[in-house]
């Protein structure tokens, strides 16, 4: 779906450019989410900017579907959410998204169910929709950002820090919508520092540092990479539990009371341990398997 | 383009500071032409088009809204044109303002008080209203093509130098007693400020004169500019 080769872009002039992206290559595939992980001036946001078409990249090319960025066929099936919201504060929300549903070549005699269905979706609903985005909190900005994206099922999604200065019930609903984006069979690219979010919605993620991808991690299916799973039995047996998963090759540490603590597990791993407490009549409490990404993070070779 | 002229003129006409300051403006064009004529009224309107015109693209793109619009499937150039065409259509409106003020002025309320004013002719005030929209025309790209790079009112600012700048060396020129600089100045003036006698032109004289062609001369070159330069400019924003 979204193949970028070779990307590089700088910054600046003269004696002072900055390599934003550094011959940058990946490939999306229809339907996967993709996490682009990194620290402040990595260049996701650059990267986000070049598969948008906002910055042309000095070497390399980036196709969507086979076509240029700036297609409109690209375009009129792209819903994007930037990190800095640009508004006209003395829209209403409901004038603002009814702009961008006809800016997106929406039918406008569907322009009031969509807009409503697209607001209502993010919790912004009757008399909000009437008040002046000038009046909005961070948070139901953001929200009414997503929606904005969202609108028209579009099926690709480019969403910059999409929860960024939500409460957590904003949290949820943007995580809500990048997940029936995803099963819909939307393609979604997030750029998030929300490591923990990023691990629940993601189906890959890419580390960029200084401009350059370093790693690549998939986090679902049986491709998936290394996680790492805490498995929770009742206290008094912990012990045969060690035994049960020692007998069946799976390497676990006693953690937290009750909790043992599987290594390197992928998810088929994890399922044979719990099979395996499960026939030695071990009950299970508990199980969580996460890639720890924070980790990963830290152990990203230029960190 | 619709959509863009739409959203153009709901952000002048949506902000009350600015509707407001337009009304007021509008009421004190009207009494200056009912007053005086309508020459002297619609030199006034310059100040309307400058608030209407001003930070047309470089605002859009500061506050990060372009790159929103430009996620959308429209090309570059009917962002801009749309722009373009949404400045034409709110100096319209503020000019229809002004004459209904003006003749609801000259034909009502300066006969019911009493006040000396000079013969109200309709021909004239649209003629008069028409000579300044086509003047905005000019303007306008002007503006548009120096909003595409400059940030904030850059726009207004560059629109004042060049027009200083082109008119500099002619009196340089006869100060220096170097003609060649001063005749260099009147044609950069000329093709690129051109001045037309808009109440002559639209009287029926001189439509297809030397002036006329100039002006559509300068009209095409800074819209075409402008979409050049909007097509190559990149849009990054804040910091990862």
């Amino acid at each position: 779906m979204i193949v970028v080769e070779n990307v590089s872009k700088s910054y600046g002039r003269f004696g002072r450019r900055t390599r934003a992206l550094d011959g940058v290559s990946l490939e999306v595939q229809r339907g996967e989410t993709l996490g682009l992980i990194g620290p402040n001036g990595a260049g996701k946001t650059t990267l986000l900017s070049c598969l948008l078409g906002f910055v042309r990249p000095e070497t390399g090319a980036i196709r969507i579907g086979g076509r240029a960025v700036d297609d409109l066929w690209v375009r009129a099936r792209t819903g994007y959410m930037p990190e800095r919201l640009g508004f006209d504060r003395d829209l209403t929300g409901g004038a603002f998204l009814a702009h961008h549903w006809r800016l997106s070549g929406g039918d406008p005699t569907k322009t009031r169910g969509e807009v409503a269905s697209a607001a209502a979706r993010v919790g912004l609903e009757g008399p909000v929709l009437a008040k002046k985005l000038k009046t909005y909190s961070r948070g139901m900005l953001q929200r009414i950002g997503v929606a904005q994206a969202t609108l028209g099922d579009p099926d690709l999604l480019f969403l910059d820090e999409p929860a960024s200065g939500t409460d957590p019930l904003g949290v949820s609903i943007v995580r809500d919508r990048i997940l029936e984006a995803k099963s819909r069979g939307a393609t979604v690219v997030l750029n998030s520092h929300q490591l923990a979010e990023v691990e629940r919605v993601c189906d890959r993620v890419v580390f960029i540092d200084r401009g350059r991808l370093t790693r690549s991690e998939t986090l679902t299916g049986e491709a998936a990479s290394r996680r790492r799973a805490i498995v929770r039995v009742p206290p008094e047996r912990v012990e045969d539990a060690r035994g049960l998963l020692d007998s069946a090759g799976i390497a676990c540490q006693a953690a937290a009371e009750g909790a043992l603590r599987l290594d390197g597990s992928t998810e088929a791993e994890v399922a044979r341990a719990v099979k395996a407490l499960a026939l030695g009549d071990v009950p299970v409490l508990e199980v969580r398997s996460s890639a720890e990404l924070e980790e990963l993070f830290r152990e990203s070779p230029t960190r | 383009m619709i959509e863009m002229i739409r959203r153009f003129l709901r952000q002048r006409f949506g902000n009350p500071i600015v509707a407001v300051t337009l009304v007021v403006l509008a009421l004190l064009i009207g009494v200056t032409i009912a007053l005086s004529g309508t020459r002297a009224g619609t030199s006034s309107a310059f100040l309307a088009l400058v608030i209407l015109a001003a930070r047309s693209v470089s605002k859009d793109a500061s506050s990060g809204a372009l790159q929103m619009i430009l996620a959308r499937p429209l090309r570059r150039t009917q962002y801009l044109y749309g722009r373009y065409a949404g400045i034409l259509c709110a100096y319209a409106a503020f000019l229809v303002l002004c004459g209904v003020f003006a003749a609801l002025l000259a034909v009502a309320a300066l006969p019911a008080l009493r006040v000396p004013a000079p013969p109200f002719d309709p021909r004239v005030l649209l003629r008069g209203l028409a000579g300044s929209l086509l003047g905005a025309v000019l303007f306008s790209a002007v503006l548009l093509f120096f909003s595409t790079f400059l940030p904030g009112y850059g726009d207004v600012l560059a629109y004042f130098l060049v027009a200083i700048l082109l008119s500099l060396p002619e009196a340089l020129g006869q100060a220096l007693k170097t003609p060649w600089l001063g005749d260099a100045a009147r044609v950069a003036h000329q093709n690129l400020l051109p001045e037309v006698d808009w109440d002559t032109v639209l009287g029926g004289q001189d439509v297809l004169g030397a002036p006329t062609g100039r002006w559509v001369l300068a009209v095409v070159v800074f819209l075409a500019a402008a979409a050049l330069v909007f097509r190559r400019r990149e849009f990054a924003y804040g910091q990862d």
